[in-house]
């Protein structure tokens, strides 16, 4: 299928993080990872160790009861007792190491959840310039998640792998040399396979992971614009490349699967030897007499399966810890954060408003496609608006979104008042600047919730007068519910106009002194474009403002005018 | 639990392949049985078997457990697939206007975890449920000849851990799934709407609040997972000790019968998984209500049960069309009528909200009128499936999405079948041919998250070049030209005149350039539509 072939090499970018981490720097993430789970994993490893002890005592509980029963004689009551209380104690044991494997994994999860989406802040709106939101919040919820078996199921295991099984063939030691030394044969059977299945598997994992997050992708990308499709009559294609992506997602799954199911077929062959191989020992009598007791021998044939237990756990989430490994690759590969500088002042803000220069600033998004912005200069006084004009695709938006801090300039520089905008933190950038964007992303929620995003510490008269400011009023008086109406997931319940009102109530409520404005009445019928225009201009007062704009109305602005073309300044003149 | 049994019936074009799974587990099952009874039986008892059984009965558990395990989960993963595709369909049949209120991130959660949750259903649950429903009989019959008493024991032990517990379980844990899908589907929501919206989490320095909000739902999560972890694990230790006191049973009742202590630590193990599948039941329950929800609520336009073809080239006609979007909103459209002429070029001009791009929506069936007709080429709207509708009749409206792939499979959307110059020529008519030409990788340039990489006017002309591309005889263009400048909207209008040559184009705009050659102007308003002069 041509269509989908096209979407995977359009997707191969995507995935350029997996590509070019390092094995390494994954491995010492993890490792420090587990380091700081190791002492809530301590406590559940001893939790268990005493259930295996337990055991123990109950397998040889359960040979005595036998031997009883074989020899004709009444159980003896106290026996039966004890083996009662172990497995209570058994039980209570199991509940709470689950009880601690849980906290150890919540608190992980925690702490790496909140780490990754630090970083992903920090790096800012630049990521989707590469990335689909999708396959970012796949990291964020899915590979977090897979964490959860490596530190709820594979360091317990892990480190009970070696401990458990070697208690119990302490407890046989005694008893039965022989058998102790058939079990530990067989269990050293389990890390040769465990071995086996390891090759490969971490590549097979890997691209399970890339096709649950090309699913995802596909799946909300087409969800987002399903009346498209819909409308265009297209659904059973689009329903056919999903059942392609879904089921390339199981054939990935089921590699990885078949390689996992390897280690546990290993794990059933050496439990299925270490049962023939002491039955046949019972059975043909090669034991001396004393040790060939029924009573010894079901005891034996017990803590075999005891034996086994910790091991099969340990194969199960041999799984959990591959998955975990891959998972994090994209967490490991998530750049640092830089030490914070001192913030720079910004001087003279609100005395005498915001100055900006562009000295000779160059800018590519992407160096195939040649500059955006080629060595544009100009200068704007505090207090002045200056109109962006030109044809889409002359740099416009790349001048607001360098100022934005949303990318840096390749060469040359920018400065507000004096400073370079390299040098301002984001906090201290965002603080200085208004912004209306060409397509205003709003959340489900009401409408003056999504006003207050713009300053949460709003009061209810504070957003009420921005929102009539922004002349959003003659809107919400015709709704049930005012500005408490709900409306949807990317502004859903408002036509294209209401939704940029709602943009400039934002700024307005924002209050800063710089303004910037992309393209805002880009989708407007005249008469809603002279009616947000009016708000504007009294939003615009006193400010410094950036209009990117090809409506022939915004003259009326008057102030500045720079034409742009292919990154350049054509003209500059006042108006 | 309807929509689980409602699940598990979708599930019927890969039964084949779970009943396999099925079959090979109670194969697997019967082999481990006879394996540990032999062994025992061999090593303590009178043999009942040879070495040679004992090492037969051994290598056929391995492969048995192996070829389960692989049978029973591809078995597994095609029905999720099956169900994702189902999720899909069902979703597009009820969504032709747009997700609505429906939150995209809450509808990727419910593919992706939702989803995931059920497998709990076959392989937890459906699977060692039939296993305990074939070994019960054969425990009462085997622990009969011991004594009826002990098989009775047994028997309700058996019982109890193998269907009341799961089934307790199950009714107690339906809640807490609800809880833990809802809060899953949050936290997903949350980190989307961070992530989607960085630019304004930058601009509004909302890092910090974001960081909390993802923070909060993710303890709701975990709230939510906790105690299901809880329940899960007091319905383990139940099933535990309901397996100790049972084996404790055969051990003082028959301890003469060596094997039977091992059948029963076996039949108990399997049994002992069942409490907490039941508590994962509970959970699979409430995401498969989510999933139910979605993929089969009520459909805003119903085909008709025998659709008529739809005539080509045919006139599309409003007679006294009224409709209001919600019950308690003013009329948009109030008694309209207006005929469309097939090959006719036609302007529909209003100010927004005048109920221009609802008369999009009534001509594409995305809703139907409240009163009055609509037709095409004669046959009623109503008569007609819609996807055959909208395969004569083409759309751009103002919130066309471009999808996160090449331009190429962007343009393919419009027609499947066009060659590399007709994709050529529609660039050409929407001005961005040239464009296009210059970007590295040309028509397999990546065009980013909804055409992210691309000015909003190069966008724009995407989507135009799109829907000139189909080969519908009706064209509806809502504000083709919203966001570009003039010059650019001339010469689409140019390119447009001589290139739509036969087709009816219905053009929805606020106001006309004076590019356009048209043969007949409305003015929308008052929900009527009013002939106009230039």
């Amino acid at each position: 299928m041509p269509q989908d072939q096209a979407w995977q090499n359009g997707f191969g970018q995507l995935n350029h993080l997996d590509m070019t981490e390092s094995p390494n720097l994954t491995k010492s993430w993890l490792r420090g990872q587990q380091t700081a789970s190791r002492r809530g994993v301590a406590r559940v490893v001893w939790l268990s160790l005493v259930g295996t002890m337990a055991a123990i005592a109950q397998a040889f509980c359960a040979g005595a009861l036998l031997a009883q029963g074989l020899a004709g004689q009444m159980p003896s009551f106290a026996i039966a007792a004890a083996f009662a209380a172990l497995a209570l104690l058994r039980a209570g044991l199991g509940l709470l190491a689950e009880r601690r494997a849980f906290t150890v994994s919540t608190q992980a999860r925690s702490r790496l959840r909140a780490d990754a989406l630090a970083k992903m802040l920090t790096q800012g709106p630049a990521l989707l310039r590469a990335q689909h939101s999708a396959a970012l919040a796949n990291v964020l919820v899915d590979r977090v998640e897979a964490l959860d078996g490596l530190f709820a199921r594979w360091m317990p295991a892990a480190a009970l792998a070696m401990a458990g099984p070697a208690l119990v063939v302490l407890a046989a030691l005694p008893v039965d040399p022989m058998a102790a030394l058939i079990l530990a044969g067989c269990g050293l059977l389990v890390p040769v396979g465990m071995a086996l299945s390891g090759i490969g598997a971490a590549a097979a994992s890997r691209r399970q992971f890339v096709a649950l997050q090309r699913l995802q992708t596909r799946f909300l990308d087409r969800i987002r614009g399903i009346a498209t499709i819909v409308l265009a009559g297209r659904t059973e294609q689009e329903a056919e490349a999903l059942r392609t992506s879904a089921d390339a997602l199981r054939q990935h799954t089921m590699r990885v699967l078949r390689v996992a199911f390897l280690s546990s077929a290993v794990l059933d062959c050496a439990m299925a030897l270490a049962l023939v191989l002491l039955a046949l020992r019972y059975a043909q009598g090669s034991a001396s007499p004393n040790v060939a007791s029924p009573g010894v021998a079901l005891a034996m044939l017990l803590l075999a399966v005891e034996f086994f237990a910790p091991l099969r756990a340990f194969a199960a989430a041999y799984q959990d810890r591959m998955h975990a490994a891959i998972a994090a690759e994209q967490l490991a590969a998530l750049p640092e954060i830089p030490p914070a500088g001192p913030a720079l002042p910004v001087r003279n803000v609100t005395a005498r408003g915001v100055t900006v220069t562009f000295e000779d600033v160059d800018l590519s998004w992407d160096a195939t496609r040649g500059k955006a912005l080629d060595g544009l200069s100009f200068r704007l006084p505090a207090g002045e608006t200056l109109v962006l004009a030109g044809p889409s695709g002359a740099g416009k938006s790349s001048v607001l979104e360098i100022l934005l801090g949303f990318i840096r300039p390749d060469r040359g520089s920018v400065r507000i008042n004096g400073a370079d905008i390299v040098d301002l933190v984001p906090a201290a950038l965002s603080a200085l600047i208004g912004w209306m964007g060409q397509r205003p992303v709003l959340f489900a929620g009401t409408i003056a919730e999504n006003i207050r995003f713009a300053r949460p510490e709003a009061t209810e008269a504070e957003i009420a007068e921005a929102a009539r400011a922004a002349r959003l009023d003659s809107v919400t008086a015709g709704l049930p519910d005012g500005l408490d109406t709900r409306i949807g997931d990317g502004g859903h319940g408002l036509s294209g106009g209401q939704a940029q009102r709602v943009a400039i109530a934002r700024a307005f409520l924002k209050n800063a002194p710089l303004l910037l404005l992309d393209e805002p009445t880009a989708h407007l019928d005249p008469a809603t474009e002279a009616e947000v225009f009016d708000s504007l201009r009294r939003l615009m007062a006193g400010r410094t403002v950036i209009l990117a704009t090809h409506s022939a109305a915004a003259a009326s602005f008057g102030g500045r005018r720079l034409d742009l073309r292919d990154g350049r300044a054509v003209t500059g003149r006042a108006a | 639990m309807t929509a689980l049994f409602r699940i598990v019936g979708l599930w019927r074009p890969q039964a084949a392949w779970l009943l396999a799974g099925g079959l090979v587990s109670l194969a697997a099952l019967a082999s481990l049985l006879g394996l540990l009874a032999n062994s025992a039986a061999f090593a303590i008892g009178g043999a009942v078997a040879g070495g040679l059984t004992l090492r037969l009965l051994g290598t056929s558990r391995v492969v048995l457990r192996y070829f389960e395990r692989l049978i029973t989960h591809s078995a597994l993963f095609r029905a999720l697939a099956g169900l994702r595709v189902w999720f899909f369909r069902g979703l597009a049949l009820r969504a032709a206007g747009g997700l609505g209120f429906r939150d995209a991130g809450d509808l990727l959660a419910r593919l992706v975890n939702d989803v995931e949750a059920l497998d709990a259903v076959y392989l937890r649950l459906l699977l060692p449920f039939a296993a305990c429903v074939v070994l019960l009989p054969v425990l009462l019959v085997l622990f009969a000849t011991v004594s009826p008493g002990l098989a009775s024991i047994v028997g309700l032990l058996f019982a109890l851990s193998a269907f009341v517990l799961p089934l307790v379980a199950a009714r107690l844990s339906l809640s807490i799934g609800q809880q833990l899908t809802a809060a899953g589907a949050a936290l997903r929501v949350a980190c989307l709407d961070t992530l989607a919206g960085l630019r304004e989490v930058r601009a509004f320095a909302a890092e910090g609040r974001m960081q909390a909000l993802v923070a909060a739902r993710e303890a709701t999560q975990f709230a939510a997972e906790q105690r299901l972890s809880e329940a899960a694990g007091l319905a383990q230790a139940a099933a535990f000790l309901c397996a100790q006191f049972g084996v404790l049973a055969v051990l003082i009742a028959a301890g003469a019968h060596v094997s039977l202590v091992f059948i029963a630590a076996a039949a108990f193990e399997l049994a002992g998984g069942m409490p907490r599948a039941g508590v994962f039941a509970g959970h699979a329950a409430a995401a498969a209500t989510r999933l139910v929800q979605v993929a089969e609520g009520p459909i805003p336009v119903p085909d008709p049960a025998s659709p008529v073809p739809v005539p080509a080239n045919a006139a599309l006609k409003f007679e006294a069309v009224h409709f209001r979007w919600a019950a308690d909103r003013p009329p948009v459209l109030d008694g309209m009528t207006l005929d469309i002429l097939p090959g006719s070029r036609v302007a529909i001009l209003g100010p927004s909200g005048s109920g221009k791009s609802t008369l999009a929506a009534l001509a594409l069936k995305v809703v139907a009128p409240d009163a009055g007709r609509i037709s095409i080429g004669g046959t009623d709207l109503a008569s007609v499936a819609a996807d055959d509708l909208r395969h004569h009749i083409a759309w751009l409206g103002q919130t066309t999405h471009l999808f996160a792939d090449t331009i190429r499979a962007n343009l393919l959307l419009g027609r499947p079948d066009a060659t590399d110059a007709d994709l050529w020529a529609a660039l050409d008519d929407a001005r961005i041919a040239a464009f296009v030409r210059g970007l590295p990788d040309g028509l397999d340039a990546y065009i980013g998250e909804k055409g992210a990489n691309f000015s909003g006017g190069q966008a724009r002309r995407l989507a135009l070049a799109r829907a000139l591309l189909s080969r519908a005889g009706i064209l509806i263009l809502d504000e083709p030209c919203a966001g570009l400048d003039a010059q650019t909207e001339r010469e689409f209008f140019a390119a447009l005149n001589a290139s739509a040559e036969g087709r009816t184009i219905i053009l929805i705009a606020h106001r006309l350039t004076g590019a356009e050659r048209l043969d007949r102007i409305y003015r929308l308003s008052s929900g009527h539509a009013v002939a106009a002069a230039r």
